[in-house]
This record gives structure tokens, C-alpha cells and sequence, in this order.
């Protein structure tokens, strides 16, 4: 057995320990811009989730001029199917619009007494095939939909699904930005926790070339205690970001299912976490690799 | 075991040229202890440094170990240096890790097998004296015992060729005087080695080839 990997792994922590506070600020930028990208991350994925359900139960309505005669509704129906991009479609009588109303006012139904006639108007209530629930799909839906002599009105509350897409979007953004910057700056701290590593082993690598190491065995050792600060960091990032997820989830939960009509609060999934934890060691490693370059444009001969 | 062929060595520190060796030619055998003498600034530890290709040559021709040095692929220079055993005037040592992690370090970072490390390391300790003192550090040794560990680092991964630049020059009289008996049983048990020093006293008491550098020319080669 040889006794270099351990030897390895020992040297980048020894390299760790003599970095101390630069390598312990350098493990708190990896948290914070870890930690900034994955709550933008958390929240725009709970955010997709409510826009693809929504636009999943997304329903079309399309108000009637007239109620069709009895006999009429079936010739109607497939007149309004022809019209393409549609899944099912279902027709609504004036009786039974009345009906889901007075259900729905439960106690106040009594309201409706007062009515000499049925205000209501008779409709079609239209689910588009998944493919024509994109934005641009539900417009050009409505526009053929309006476009027949029998339609009063069409109805299809697309608008604000797709202003939640545009926040989603912009809160996808913001992460990456936010996320950018600090990982840059996590970098920059991590090269100059290398940095510092490296001049106080100058003499150590100054012997390893002496004595005839390869430059494998000199530079692995930076390059593991970079990808040793950056997974911490990754660590502690997932790790408070869960906490803070399980303290928020209370208050949070019952506010997401009222305004956005979503059960559950989502967390990443294992295969997200174990990105994050990677885009971590990748930081580190960056960082470590970096410094080791500048250190050895001093040495040649 | 080493050769120069005509071997030039211009340093450039701006606009001046300084030529710290003129047109060197000598060889030396494998098994042979060799001094080299000259003062202070004649090209020693240039040459020495071109040995062990800490820098190449101007121009000429080194082989050493059976390496042609002034060719050598970067990538080889490792191989080089393993073949190579370097000593300085100041030891060198790291000073957070104790006499056997000082010359266990070179075992660990050439791969040697784990159980390999200790009895190599103890047994080279006590070649050159210092079992004793394996575990003190740098610190806590006298500068004689320093230099008898720096030897212990170069030694211990079995250097076909040991060069010694100054090697007792921070050492009084009585103690310089041991390491060059050290030295001189390093050489017996198959080592060749060429010793640097400015002191012509020390190489006429060693009685041994004594090559003479002066301003970078070679001087005399005399057995
Ligand atoms: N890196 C260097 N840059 C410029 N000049 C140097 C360098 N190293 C040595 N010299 C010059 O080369 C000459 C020989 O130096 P050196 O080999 O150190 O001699 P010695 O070891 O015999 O005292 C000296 O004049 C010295 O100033
Ligand atoms: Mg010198």
C-alpha cells in the first residue's frame, strides 16, 4: 500500500489548518453564495411548480350569444372543437350555471329568488391540450375561439399564470446573479486562502521539487483543501438553507396553498442538492487550482 | 557518473552580464568523492545547481546519473532529482515537523509503500547518528545534528550521486570535522560524492580529487 494518498490528504489539511481565518472566510463566502443561489433556486421552484400546475387545470370558458337549442349542443361542441388545440370541452346550460352558483353562495342562495330570470349566460368550458398551454398557445386558442359567430365571450385566465412565470423568471435571475457575484468573490477568497497556503509552504514544496516529486504530488494537495473549503461551504449552504425550510414551512405552507393554490412546499432533491454540493467543491477547487499557477510562474528555469 | 562538456553559465542581471562559468569541461567516475574548491564566487554552486537542473546551462553539455540534464524533458526532471542527493550550508529542515517526519517527508511523497517508511527512515537515522533524535525538532537540535538530519533527507531515498554545497560552512572546526567523517562513510558504503567548499585547507586535509574553480574557469584537476 503506498503511502501517498494518505500522505496527500493529510498535507491539504495540515495546508487548511495554517490558511485558518482566510480558509474559514473563504468556507463562509462558499455558504453565503451557495446559500443566496439556492433560496432563489427553493423559491423558483416552488414557484414552477404552482405555474405548471396552473397551467395544467388551465380552462378556457367560452360564453355563449344564446343557449343553443337541445337538439343543437352536440353540432355546437364539435363546431367549437374544430377549432383545434383543444382536449375536452364540456357544455354548461344556463340551469346548470345557476345551479353551481347557488351552491357555491351555500346560505345566501336566497338571493336568487329575487331573480325574475336566469341572468346567467349558457357556456362551453374549454381544456386545451397540453401543448397549446404555453402563453403564446392559449392566445392564438382564444383568438380562433372569438372568432365564432356563436361566441359572445371567451374567458381564459391566462395572464396572471404567466406573470408568475415572469416572476419565476425574474427570481431565477436575481439568483444567478446574486449567486454570480458571490461565487466570484468565493473564488477570489479561496486563491487567497491558496495563496497564503503557499507561501507558508514554500519550503515544503520547495523540497518536494528538491527531493524529486512529481508536480502531480505538489499540486493535489492544494487542489483537495480548495475542494475541501468549497464543500464545506456547500455543506453548511444546504444545511441552513434546510433549516431554514423547516422553520419557514408553518407560516409559509398555508400562505402558498391560499394565494397559489400549492399543497406542499417543495425542498431540492437529492440529485439538486448533490448540484449544489458540487457547484461547492468546483468553487473550492477553482480557487485552489488558481493560486497554484500564480505561485509557480516564480519558479521557472 | 557525472560530465560537462564545455559548459558556460551567463547570468544576465539587467544589462550586465555576469559569466559564472567559462568553458568547464571535467568528468567524474561513479564511486568517486570529489571536492570542489575555489572562493567564494568562483561558479560552485552554479555548477552544482546545474547538476541537479535547478537551472540549465548557456551553453554545453551535462550528463549526470545517465541523464542528459541539458535536454531533459521537464516532465523527467523528478527522476533526475531522485537519482540526486542535495545538501546545503543551512539544513533546510521544515521546522513544525520533528527529524523523522523531515526525512520520512521524501519517502511519503515519492509513494514509497507505507510499512517501507519507518525502518528505512530509522535506519538512515542511524547512519548518520541521530536514532537519538528522531523525534525532537528542528529547534532542539545543535546545528551539527541539523546538517546530520539534512543528510538523512538526502540520503534516504538511496541517491546514486550526493552533492554537497558548503555543507560545514556554519559548523566550528571540531564538528565540520565529523560531518566530512560522515561523508567520508556515506562515500564507503557506495555513494559518489562531490563536495563544494571555499576552504583550501579542507580539501588538502581530504586528500582526494580536487577540482579548482576560479571566476568560473576551471583552475586545476588534480587526483
Ligand atoms: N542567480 C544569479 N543571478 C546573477 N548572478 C549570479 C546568480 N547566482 C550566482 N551569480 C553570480 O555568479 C558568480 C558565481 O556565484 P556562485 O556560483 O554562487 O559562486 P560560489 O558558490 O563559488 O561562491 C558570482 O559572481 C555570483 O554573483
Ligand atoms: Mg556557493
Amino acid at each position: 500500500m503506498s503511502s501517498l494518498l494518505p500522505f496527500l490528504i493529510g498535507e491539504a489539511f495540515r495546508d487548511l489548518k495554517r490558511a485558518g481565518r482566510v480558509a474559514v472566510s473563504a468556507v463562509l463566502l462558499i455558504t453565503l453564495s451557495l446559500a443566496a443561489l439556492g433560496a432563489f433556486w427553493v423559491l423558483s421552484l416552488n414557484l414552477g411548480r404552482a405555474v405548471a400546475q396552473w397551467r395544467d387545470r388551465l380552462r378556457v370558458v367560452v360564453y355563449l350569444r344564446e343557449e343553443p337549442p337541445t337538439g343543437a349542443v352536440e353540432g355546437l361542441l364539435r363546431k367549437v372543437e374544430a377549432v383545434g388545440g383543444i382536449q375536452r370541452l364540456r357544455y354548461v346550460s344556463k340551469a346548470e350555471a345557476l345551479q353551481t352558483l347557488r351552491r357555491q353562495l351555500g346560505g345566501q342562495a336566497s338571493v336568487l329568488e329575487q331573480l325574475s330570470a336566469n341572468p346567467l349566460p349558457s357556456s362551453v368550458e374549454v381544456t386545451p391540450v397540453s401543448d397549446a398551454s404555453t402563453p403564446e398557445g392559449t392566445r392564438a386558442l382564444i383568438q380562433r375561439l372569438s372568432a365564432l359567430v356563436e361566441v359572445e365571450e371567451v374567458q381564459g385566465g391566462t395572464e396572471w399564470v404567466e406573470r408568475l412565470a415572469q416572476w419565476q423568471r425574474l427570481l431565477q435571475g436575481i439568483g444567478l446573479g446574486v449567486g454570480a457575484v458571490l461565487a466570484l468573490a468565493a473564488i477570489l477568497t479561496v486563491t487567497t486562502a491558496t495563496t497564503l497556503v503557499l507561501h507558508v509552504r514554500r519550503e515544503e514544496m520547495e523540497i518536494m521539487r528538491l527531493v524529486g516529486a512529481s508536480e502531480m504530488v505538489i499540486r493535489v494537495p492544494l487542489f483537495l483543501q480548495g475542494l475541501a473549503q468549497g464543500l464545506l461551504g456547500a455543506a453548511v449552504a444546504v444545511g441552513g438553507l434546510y433549516l431554514a425550510y423547516m422553520l419557514a414551512l408553518p407560516t409559509v405552507e398555508p400562505l402558498l396553498s391560499l394565494t397559489l393554490g400549492l399543497p406542499r412546499a417543495t425542498f431540492f432533491s437529492p440529485t439538486e442538492m448533490a448540484l449544489l454540493l458540487s457547484g461547492g467543491g468546483l468553487l473550492g477547487a477553482c480557487g485552489g487550482l488558481l493560486a497554484k499557477g500564480r505561485s509557480e510562474s516564480g519558479r521557472q528555469s | 557518473m557525472i560530465q560537462l562538456h564545455r559548459v558556460w553559465k551567463v547570468y544576465r542581471v539587467g544589462p550586465v552580464r555576469v559569466t559564472a562559468l567559462a568553458d568547464v569541461s571535467f568528468s567524474i567516475e561513479k564511486g568517486e568523492f570529489t571536492v570542489l574548491a575555489g572562493p567564494s564566487g568562483s561558479g560552485k554552486t552554479t555548477l552544482l545547481r546545474l547538476l541537479y537542473r535547478d537551472d540549465l546551462p548557456t551553453e554545453g553539455e551535462i550528463q549526470v546519473a545517465g541523464y542528459e540534464v541539458t535536454s531533459l524533458r521537464r516532465s523527467k526532471i523528478p527522476q533526475l532529482r531522485r537519482a540526486v542527493g542535495v545538501v546545503f550550508q543551512d539544513a533546510k529542515l521544515l521546522p513544525a515537523r520533528s527529524v523523522y517526519e523531515n526525512v520520512a517527508f521524501v519517502l511519503r511523497v515519492l509513494g514509497a509503500p507505507r510499512r517501507e517508511i519507518t525502518p528505512r527512515v530509522m535506519q538512515t537515522l542511524k547512519a548518520v547518528g541521530l536514532s537519538a533524535k528522531a523525534q525532537a525538532l528542528p529547534a532542539q537540535l545543535s546545528l551539527g545534528e541539523q546538517q546530520r538530519a539534512a543528510l538523512a533527507r538526502a540520503l534516504v531515498k538511496e541517491p546514486a550521486l550526493l552533492l554537497a554545497d558548503e555543507p560545514t560552512g556554519n559548523l566550528d572546526e571540531a564538528i565540520s570535522e565529523e560531518i566530512l567523517d560522515l561523508l567520508k562513510e556515506i562515500w564507503n558504503r557506495g555513494t559518489t560524492i562531490l563536495l563544494a567548499t571555499h576552504r583550501a585547507t579542507l580539501a588538502d586535509q581530504l586528500k582526494r580529487r580536487t577540482i579548482v574553480l576560479d571566476g568560473g574557469r576551471l583552475l586545476e584537476d588534480e587526483p
